[in-house]
């Protein structure tokens, strides 16, 4: 190489950077030494710029171009040697500067032409990050973009603004959206309660925008060990075992020995023929997780529906009298009766002999406040009773029940006692003699006997047994004077027995207390089948596990019966807390057994649920359809 | 050397730290979009400056040697946050694979540029010859004069025009400019070969006089097929960039209008 070619005096200094070369090197031909001007024009139409030194011009031409020329300026100072202009052309560079602006313009004018085109069509080309998903694309038909994003529509400057301000679209959410807690809590949980807990809000986990199918993030253990302390890695390794009394943590609502029924009954010759062949016998799925007994008609009625008219409530029992002290003409003149001569009454009040020997009713005893084993006392009162209950029938005892109830209740409690039979009863005994019932009561309810008026318990449900329970558990719970405590007590005690209470409802219905100390005396009773624990979090499909493993006795799979559980002792004591299951806890390893890594899926949404109570609010269904 | 896997270091390093934090915040439920977003336009920034800092050569803004050693790592870097950011390689809407397409032409461009550059030196370095881009019209013009000047003398002397009307039919052609561009691109062997066929051809119908004036023909040929090959390496060297740097500056526009976008209809 000709290392003397860039030299100063054989090469010009090359300025890459200028914008313009010569058209004359643009052709391959030899470019002159000038080279166009920064303007773009030709700057090479002469060899030389000739300077004047003194009085006479003398060329310039640089040694790089061949030194002065041989014919030198003209006179007036011009260059002797002229070209034709040549026509220069751009430079890489200024291709390139060109080309960027053009592509800012391009991008400029392509988002105000789709700006336009969105106007129109309403597609937001421009800005729409993706489709909306199929669940939400129906309320955005109408109103579009500003159902979730306030900002839109409200004019451009409206919207240069909100480069600024914060855009709550999570807010929006809850324009349809609802939950059984705070929607911006971890798991809508209560705030007051779980003070600690994080905020949170929608768009944390459900991502919109992303196509057809509301893209939600999908949880893993790592996730969730992110806020909870119990740390591991996924469910067969590392998860929590299942709590000791799991799921049966609670008092069941119907007293139900699966050890005695399944072991004794069901053995038995007596109701063997009645006796379910599997436990889908009595149970029934109602939905995924919950799976309840039947009826009571379809699975208990046939071995226990007799067992219901047997247990009579006495409502007015005519005890053991120390003395009369009804005034026997006025029971005659109320009940129709002819008036006898004076010396029979006479005789009567002094050879005067109680036809009962009993002691009265638990009922009457609370409802005249006297102690049932004393006759000098309640003797006055129930004769008193007994008069008025054969001057006016039922009138002065739903008067009584209603004021000793907090709320009117008489009416349901003596529904269907004939008026006439208890004034016929209550005419017998004033007078001192048994009432004789005309024919036998074999339909159950109302009656009168002898000493007694009872009530037969119709059937299942019968509302006014029910009602008579409930009585007593209210006035138990009610009464502040001591002695009246007392009774109500003693007559609650009786309703309550399995034995004695009326119906014999509390041999299959739970007698809860409530849970909180203001109101621990009071009672209520479990008349309707509770089912399973309320677990907003958790869920578990017992259909899918049944329909995959088989219906037979696949449930023992994972419900084992312990046969060592004092199940009934439970029941003797009314608080909830306190209760022995008739089964083991569910056996995470039993669910591991399929559960695991590589088997079936174990992620923690299977069996758990993020939200508390999730559910949609009316505007939400006022939502115009797709047609 | 230091100072070049300094940086690559860097960018490494810290591309690792934001993959972690990007996985530790989805883990947190949080969102990572807006934090990897930011980043992302701060390395394209970073990256876009490389540009203008070129144009200011006389002021002491780092040298451009390291500059080009940022660029290159940083647009590497700019490959990986721009995937943490997005959660996936192809987003869904139309605006935003605008902007994906963008980014992808942009990094394409600039990987092609990187070995383009990586390539072409070596093998203008190869060819034994040095020429100035700027100058090569100048060089292909005096190479065909001195052709000219050649085959005059050569008529004058032997009295014979065989090399003068072979020259005008044939070899003119080939000294009026740079040929073969796309041969001598891919490294191919097509202009020498032409060269060489032209001139064997031709020998056999010279005498001896005209032989040496033939080599001396055939020198300033092979001449001139070195400046064909440095005029297109460095072509590609020079333009490749006319494509780079208007898809950087419509990616530069489209990310502004995001950046917009976003803040209005989600932050």
């Amino acid at each position: 190489m000709d290392e003397k070619k860039f030299s100063h005096n054989r090469s010009s200094y090359e300025r890459p950077n200028f914008p313009y070369r010569c058209g004359r090197g643009a052709l391959w031909h030899k470019p002159c030494h000038q080279g166009p001007n920064l303007n773009g024009t030709c700057g090479g139409t002469s060899e030389c710029a000739p300077s004047l030194n003194g009085n006479h011009w003398e060329c310039n031409r640089p040694l790089s171009a061949g030194g002065p020329c041989g014919e030198g300026p003209t006179p007036q100072g011009e260059c002797f040697l002229r070209h034709a202009p040549c026509v220069p052309k751009p430079t890489l560079r200024i291709y390139r500067g060109r080309l960027a602006i053009l592509a800012i313009g391009a991008i400029f004018s392509l988002i105000c032409v789709s700006w336009i085109i969105d106007q129109v069509q309403k597609n937001y080309l421009s800005f729409n990050p993706g489709p909306i998903s199929s669940a939400h694309i129906k309320f955005v038909e109408k109103e579009g973009c500003s159902v979730c994003h306030s900002m839109h529509k409200l004019g451009s400057v409206s919207w240069l603004q909100a480069v600024l301000t914060p855009a709550n679209v999570a807010a929006k959410c809850e324009d349809c959206h609802l939950f059984g807690g705070s929607a911006f809590k971890a798991h809508n949980a209560d705030p007051v309660k779980y003070p600690k807990l994080q905020d949170t809000h929608c768009m944390m986990c459900h991502r919109e925008h992303r196509g057809d199918k509301l893209h939600i993030r999908q949880f893993d253990a790592k996730q969730c060990n992110f806020c909870h302390k119990e740390q591991f890695d996924s469910f067969s390794n590392g998860h929590p075992e299942f709590p000791a009394d799991y799921p049966n943590s609670r008092k069941d609502s119907i007293k139900f020995d699966h050890i005695t029924h399944l072991n004794k009954y069901f053995l038995d010759p007596k109701f063997v023929e009645h006796s379910p062949e599997t436990c889908m016998g009595c149970h029934q799925i109602m939905q995924d997780q919950i799976v309840n007994p039947d009826k009571y008609e379809v699975v208990c009625a046939k071995c226990h529906d007799f067992q219901i008219p047997r247990k009579e409530l006495v409502l007015v029992r005519l005890p053991e009298l120390d003395r009369d002290r009804i005034d026997r003409s006025t029971v005659r003149s109320a009940c129709g009766i002819p008036d006898e001569d004076s010396a029979n009454n006479k005789k009567e009040d002094e050879d005067f002999i109680s036809i009962s020997t009993e002691s009265p009713s638990l009922v009457s005893a609370y409802l005249l406040n006297v102690p049932e084993n004393e006759p000098e006392i309640y003797s006055q009162h129930l004769q008193e009773l007994i008069l008025n209950l054969a001057e006016e029938s039922t009138a002065p005892l739903a008067q009584l029940l209603n004021d000793h109830s907090p709320v009117p209740i008489a009416d349901k409690m003596l529904m269907g006692l004939n008026p006439e039979v208890l004034k016929r009863a209550a005419c017998a005994w004033g007078l001192n003699v048994e009432y004789e019932r005309p024919a036998e009561a074999s339909f159950g309810g109302w009656h009168a006997d002898l000493l007694e008026v009872r009530y037969t318990p119709t059937g299942h449900k019968d509302p006014v047994a029910k009602s008579w329970i409930e009585f007593a558990l209210a006035v138990a719970a009610s009464e502040t004077d001591a002695e009246k405590l007392k009774h109500a007590i003693a007559m609650r005690d009786q309703m309550l027995s399995s034995k004695e209470g009326v119906g014999g409802c509390i041999k299959c219905h739970a007698v809860t207390q409530a849970s909180s100390e203001k109101a621990e005396k009071i009672l209520s009773i479990d008349w309707g089948y509770k089912g399973a624990r309320n677990t907003p979090y958790v869920h578990y499909s017992h259909k899918n596990h049944l329909d995959l493993l088989g219906k037979g006795n696949t449930c023992k799979n994972c419900h084992l019966i312990n046969k060592k559980a004092d199940y009934l002792s439970s029941f003797d004591s009314f608080d909830s807390k306190k209760f022995v299951s008739n089964f083991y806890s569910i056996n995470r390893e039993t669910c591991v057994e399929c559960h695991a890594e590589g088997q079936v899926n174990q992620e923690c949404q299977l069996c758990h649920s993020y939200h508390f109570e999730p559910g949609f609010k009316k505007q939400m269904l006022l939502a115009e359809k797709i047609p | 050397m230091v100072r070049t896997w300094g940086i690559w270091i860097s960018a490494i390093l810290f591309f690792f730290y934001m993959t972690v934090w990007t996985n530790q915040t989805e883990m947190a439920l949080a969102s990572a979009s807006v934090p990897t977003g930011w980043t992302l336009f701060a390395i394209l920034t970073g990256l876009a400056l490389f540009n203008i800092r070129k144009k200011f050569p006389a002021f002491p803004l780092v040298n451009s040697s390291s500059w080009y050693v940022f660029h290159v790592a940083g647009g590497f870097l700019a490959i990986g946050i721009f995937w943490l950011h997005i959660g996936s390689f192809w987003p869904v809407g139309l605006y935003e694979r605008c902007l994906a397409i963008l980014f992808y032409l942009c990094t394409f461009s600039g990987i092609l540029g990187l070995i383009i550059q990586k390539l072409f030196p070596l093998r203008l370095t190869q060819s034994g010859a040095e020429y100035i881009y700027e100058r090569i019209p100048s060089e292909i013009s005096e190479i065909q004069k001195n052709a000219q000047d050649l085959l005059l003398a050569c008529t004058r002397e032997t009295s014979r025009d065989t090399l003068a009307t072979h020259y005008l039919e044939t070899l003119h052609w080939f000294f009026q400019r740079p040929r073969f561009f796309f041969s001598h691109l891919f490294g191919g062997e097509k202009s020498a070969h032409w060269i060489q066929q032209r001139c064997s051809n031709l020998e056999r119908f010279l005498n001896a006089q005209e032989r040496g004036y033939l080599r001396k023909l055939f020198a300033l040929a092979d001449v001139k097929r070195k400046i064909d090959l440095h005029y297109a390496l460095q072509t590609v060297l020079k333009s490749w960039l006319i494509v780079h740097l208007p898809l950087a500056a419509a990616l530069m526009a489209l990310i502004v209008w995001h950046i917009m976008v976003v803040h209005v209809y989600f932050l």
